[in-house]
């Protein structure tokens, strides 16, 4: 569903990304796991076609993201929901209003009450209620602004939902019920997901496969077990302290 | 060498982005909304600015027409004279500036906010082209504004000096007004309407691309807003020097 091959990025004279290759197949979660810097949020916007690689090509649904521009790529974007780290909803947008606005720009005769209820069926997936439609993004907590943008990317049925960091800054049990709607996104709607995250228990609970970035390329890569015993020596320090832990 | 570089890019960066939007103005869907919402804020929003600065600058004009003309017995003419001021030059320069600190700052802020909370990147990445949503309507609306209310500083501007040259200058309002229409033509009302019209298009592609293209958290929406009023006030007054040359050159 999602291939990149041989990935390199560079800003200025800082390269970000060296020659990254992973695929995603289709209906799996893939978690990008990596510290801070490590590149993951660059990654994740090549996928989308917000970054153009240097060298390299991304290639999503049958379709050569990287090579795309313009009004060709906007409609590509179709296939995609995104919740981004912030949570990026429109903040002169009321909840309502932001959930519904995928459906919107796509079906633009949708009748109010249909849209409506789909927007009530989005919202409920993360567990939220209409008791929020007319709520404000200035008005809800971190953890209610997260679930609303997984409702946002969710309610347009798409193939692939991209997340940026979803469990960064918030409690125990709010990272916890993310990760459910990650898992819930993918076994109700049979979504393909990418995560990106440095958060080794959320994404060794979400992931069918993961990869380790460091340094702009990939440490490793496969099923959580089999990144778990990798012998690479920094995917062993990564992920001995949190193992330690529990 | 490496500033000249990047002033040289960064031009070229407006001119695509002027390009880029152009284009996106003629693609469907027309959000006539958005449209309306846009011309709501920087037209009506702005017209009682306009309003009491034309007011003002009208009421100036009369007391220094009338200072330099009665040197030479010609008050008479004051009102022609406040009239042309105004209709050519002063309604749509003026009213360019006022939209420009007003609306141009509030273009920036609001697009650069989006812009480093990721919104923008939210909107691109459901499939919606910003230059669609976010700022064609924005750039429609302040173009197709923008003479209207010259228009209104217009008027209101030779309202006030009016006042003032009649009832406090005491010139004979006769021939203030004859002298207003014998001087004043058609052309110069389009000479006036094509410039506000232009500075419209001019102050709002500086604002939006300057909040598009903003980075760096809320100090470099603040620097983006700061040049979005810096360049447009430059750029209207070497738009404003070039269409008068090609007009009376």
């Amino acid at each position: 569903m999602i291939r990149i091959d041989g990935l390199w990025k560079a800003f200025g004279d800082k390269e970000v990304l060296k020659g990254i290759t992973l695929d995603v197949e289709e209906g799996t979660t893939f978690v990008v796991l990596g510290a801070s810097g490590s590149g993951k949020t660059v990654l994740l916007k090549h996928v989308i076609g917000l970054l153009k690689p240097d060298r390299g090509t991304v290639t999503v649904d049958g379709m050569a993201i990287s090579t795309l521009s313009g009004r060709e790529l906007t409609e590509a974007r179709g296939v995609f929901g995104m919740v981004f780290q912030g949570s990026a909803l429109f903040d002169s947008m009321t909840v309502f209003d932001n959930v519904a606005f995928p459906v919107r720009e796509r079906e633009r005769r949708i009748p109010h009450d249909e849209l409506l209820a789909r927007v009530i069926e989005s919202l409920r997936v993360v567990d939220l209620g209409e008791d929020v439609l007319d709520e404000w993004p200035a008005q809800l907590s971190g953890g209610m602004r997260k679930r609303v943008s997984l409702a946002r990317a969710l309610v347009a049925n798409p193939k692939i939902v991209l997340y940026d960091e979803p469990t960064t800054g918030l409690d125990p049990i709010t990272t916890n019920s993310v990760d459910s709607m990650i898992i819930q996104a993918k076994e109700r709607r049979g979504v393909t997901s990418m995560v990106i995250s440095h958060d080794i228990a959320s994404a060794f609970r979400v992931a069918d496969r993961l990869a380790v970035l460091y340094d702009g390329r990939i440490a490793a890569q496969g099923t959580p077990e089999e990144v778990r015993r990798s012998d690479d020596p920094y995917v062993q320090r990564f992920l001995s302290l949190w193992f330690e832990k529990q | 060498m490496g500033r000249i570089r990047a002033a040289f890019e960064d031009f070229g960066g407006q001119v695509l982005f002027a390009g880029e939007t152009l284009a996106w103005a003629f693609r469907p869907p027309f959000r006539f909304e958005l449209l309306l919402q846009q011309a709501a804020a920087i037209g009506v929003g702005s017209t009682f600015i306009v309003a009491v600065t034309g007011l003002f600058a009208g009421m100036v004009l009369a007391l220094q027409g009338n200072y330099a003309m009665r040197q030479f017995g010609a008050e008479g003419y004051v009102g022609g004279f406040v009239a042309i001021s105004l209709v050519r030059e002063l309604g749509p320069v003026f009213t360019a500036l006022m939209v420009t600190g007003r609306s141009g700052s509030a273009i920036t802020t609001e697009l650069g906010t989006m812009r480093v909370t990721e919104q923008i990147d939210a909107m691109e990445s459901m499939a919606v082209s910003p230059i669609h949503y976010l700022v064609v309507p924005r750039v429609l609306a302040a173009t197709l504004m923008m003479p209207i209310l010259a228009v209104v500083f217009t008027a209101t501007g030779y309202f006030g000096g009016y006042l003032i040259g009649v009832y406090v200058s005491l010139i004979p309002p006769g021939p203030y007004l004859d002298h207003t229409k014998a001087m004043l033509d058609v052309p110069d009302m389009t000479h006036g309407l094509t410039k506000a019209f232009m500075f419209g298009a001019v102050v709002s592609l500086i604002a939006t691309y300057r909040g598009y293209s903003a980075s760096g958290g809320a100090r470099g929406v603040g620097e983006a807003t700061t040049r979005a009023v810096v360049w447009s006030s430059v750029a209207i007054l070497m738009v404003d020097y070039l269409l008068t040359f090609i007009s009376i050159g």
